[in-house]
């Protein structure tokens, strides 16, 4: 789905190009977008991630992959584990006395405004009593967890953006990192002062119709209605609860490519040096290969399962496992289980190793993606 | 270094600088081919950096890498159609209910027709040996490339041919591959496209140098003073 417009809910579409005649013709087709998948895999990673005891934070459980995309959404990390909170706010009367003297004079320059905003007084006020109240408080980190939306908003705008806290990128990286397998799988873009970039350590295509099938692909709006229960004193016409809405619905073969960079998970996309232990390390590579397994083999994925779960299932599934980046050729071509073999071929003359199983006719999708986890764990990936 | 390169259907290039509307390129850049290899080169180095911070600024790893080369560009076969459709996204976010309208275009390379696409990296030797990459390397790196531009625009590499180039001159030629637009005279279709000159540093976009780049449909024929690269029977047109 892409979005609903009144009683009309659309499914995402791209375009086919088709040459009639010496000119380009446009066809649409239904396809998935990337961020629908890699949204369905992290969530899928999430629960892999809390089941193998693995940390993951507050609004990726939530399935809200906001990341660490500012001071804001980064503040939590510094109180939700003690370690962080210990080392990082080790100074902790001397952080609030200097954001309470920064947010006194701010209240200063609000009220001596000619037009005052009131609204933005109250509020930093509010965050001003918080900081006093929390110096006061015998468990400061209790008090903050009790309080997280409101800390959240005073260390974020404040003690960390102001620079009240020495906080270098890598030091940011490393306790988002820690506290995160989805942000450390998935990625981050952390907005402040000095921009963290992470990239993600997956890449997912768009699921396009396979191109010899492509112009058989059908996107038809499906007409359903609300029923709405009349008594006897409402009038003909007038019940609102009724209703008629419209769910565009897609067929077509699908194929799309998914990529894994197992080396990169818990490693520092700044100094290039592990920032968890190796045993860590291991354990969130399984989760993210369980959790890939688990998206593909319950086709969670996509919009509006609970009433319009598809019908069908995977027809053909290739597998790659090399030492260095490679990517299999794109089911949408027909060609594609045979141009992959032959490339990784190449390969070999680099004295690289190289894995590869497909799923078609003789064997099913679990055991292939079995055969690949099996291969990783023999060579120790995790 | 030619690079054969299939994509997923579709590559999402960002134009920047971005807003809320965000404007998509429809041809490659060099500065994206640049960032492929970047990332498969590095990897075979074991360096996972993205970023590098010195004092208050800020930029890409993929500079570390652009010395190797004197010039990169692309063919692309087939016209790219730009597409992203307008998005009404409403949430609601922490008890607020929020309310944009946006589109996340993209240049589709879908369709009947092959829609391949050949990148030329032109290596400079002297600089390749005095780096810690061999030749070898370079060529893995190739095959290696994964996406141009964001995580969605997948491609596989087909085929990787590594050669010696030879330079010269030539006032008339016809060629495929995309081009700096100055001072030459150009017979036939293409689109002119603004992109970063990355010899300059890609480190930056905001206050980056931009140069304008002619992007052919199929072959065009170029006048002008030209230097250029014969490259396994085709022609390559440098910078001036």
């Amino acid at each position: 789905m892409v979005e609903t417009a009144g009683n009309y809910g659309k499914h995402r579409r791209v375009p086919y190009l088709v040459e009639e005649d010496g000119k380009l013709k446009t066809v649409y087709v239904p396809a998935m977008s990337g961020e629908s998948l890699a949204h369905a895999y992290q969530e899928h990673l999430v629960r892999e991630a809390l089941s193998a005891g693995l940390p993951v934070c507050d609004d990726c459980q939530r399935g809200e992959f906001y990341k660490s995309m500012d001071e804001v959404h980064f503040a939590p990390k510094l109180f939700n584990r003690e370690e962080v909170f210990e080392s990082v706010l080790a100074n902790l009367s001397e952080v609030v006395d200097i954001t309470i003297s920064v947010l006194s004079s701010e209240i200063e320059k609000e009220r001596n405004k000619k037009k005052q905003n009131e609204d933005k007084i109250k509020e930093l006020e509010k965050f001003r009593g918080f900081m006093e109240n929390l110096v006061k408080s015998e468990k400061p980190r209790d008090y903050i967890l009790k309080n997280l939306s409101l800390a959240s908003q005073v260390f974020g705008n404040y003690v960390i953006k102001k620079g009240i806290l020495d906080l270098p990128p890598v030091k940011i990286e490393d306790i988002i990192v820690k506290s995160c397998v989805v942000e450390d799988v998935g990625g981050f873009l952390y907005t402040g002062s000095a921009p963290i970039r992470r990239s993600s350590a997956f890449q997912v295509s768009y699921a396009l119709p396979v191109k010899s099938v492509a112009l058989f692909a059908t996107s038809e709006p499906q007409l359903h209605a609300r029923h709405a229960q009349m008594d006897a004193s409402s009038k003909k016409g007038n019940a609102s609860e009724q209703m008629i809405y419209y769910v565009e619905t897609g067929t077509a073969l699908y194929g799309f490519t998914f990529n894994l960079d197992l080396d990169a998970i818990g490693v520092s996309a700044i100094t290039s040096k592990p920032i968890l232990d190796e045993n860590e390390i291991k354990k969130r590579r399984e989760a993210s290969l369980k959790a890939l397994f688990r998206m593909l083999s319950s086709s969670q994925f996509g919009a509006k399962l609970s009433r319009f779960f598809p019908v069908g299932g995977i027809t053909e599934l290739i597998v790659a496992v090399t030492d260095h980046p490679f990517v299999v050729t794109s089911p949408i071509y027909d060609d594609y289980i045979e141009k992959t073999q032959r490339r990784l071929k190449v390969l070999k003359s680099f004295g690289e190793e190289s894995f590869l199983v497909v799923a078609g006719e003789e064997k099913v999708p679990e055991e292939a993606l079995k055969e690949a986890i099996d291969y990783l764990h023999e060579k120790e990936a995790f | 270094m030619k690079v054969q390169l299939r994509p997923t259907g579709i590559i999402a290039l960002r134009a920047l600088p971005q807003s809320k509307m965000r404007t998509a390129l429809r041809y490659v850049p060099p500065t994206t081919l640049i960032g492929a290899i970047s990332y498969p080169l590095l990897h075979i180095s074991d360096d996972r950096g993205e970023t590098i911070y010195e004092k208050k600024t800020f930029k890409s790893k993929a500079e570390s890498v652009i010395g190797l080369f004197k010039w990169v560009t692309i063919k692309t076969e087939g016209r790219p159609k730009l597409y992203g459709s307008l998005l009404k996204i409403n949430t609601i976010y922490r008890g607020k209910v929020q309310s944009a309208v946006t589109s996340f275009p993209f240049a589709v390379f879908y369709g009947e027709s092959t829609n391949s696409l050949t990148a030329a990296y032109f290596v400079d030797e002297d600089a390749l040996s005095e780096s810690t990459y061999s030749a070898k390397d370079l060529e893995r790196a190739a095959w290696g490339i994964t996406r141009l531009g964001s995580r969605e625009s997948i491609v596989s590499v087909e085929d990787v041919k590594m050669g010696k180039a030879v330079f010269r001159e030539a006032n008339k030629v016809r060629t495929a591959y995309a081009f700096p637009f100055k001072g030459v005279n150009v017979h036939g279709k293409g689109t002119l496209q603004a992109v970063v000159d990355w010899r300059l540093g890609i480190g930056d976009y905001s206050n980056a140098k931009r140069m304008v780049m002619f992007y052919p449909e199929e072959t065009v024929e170029v006048e002008g003073g030209l230097s250029i690269v014969e490259l396994d029977g085709e022609v390559v047109i440098l910078a001036p």
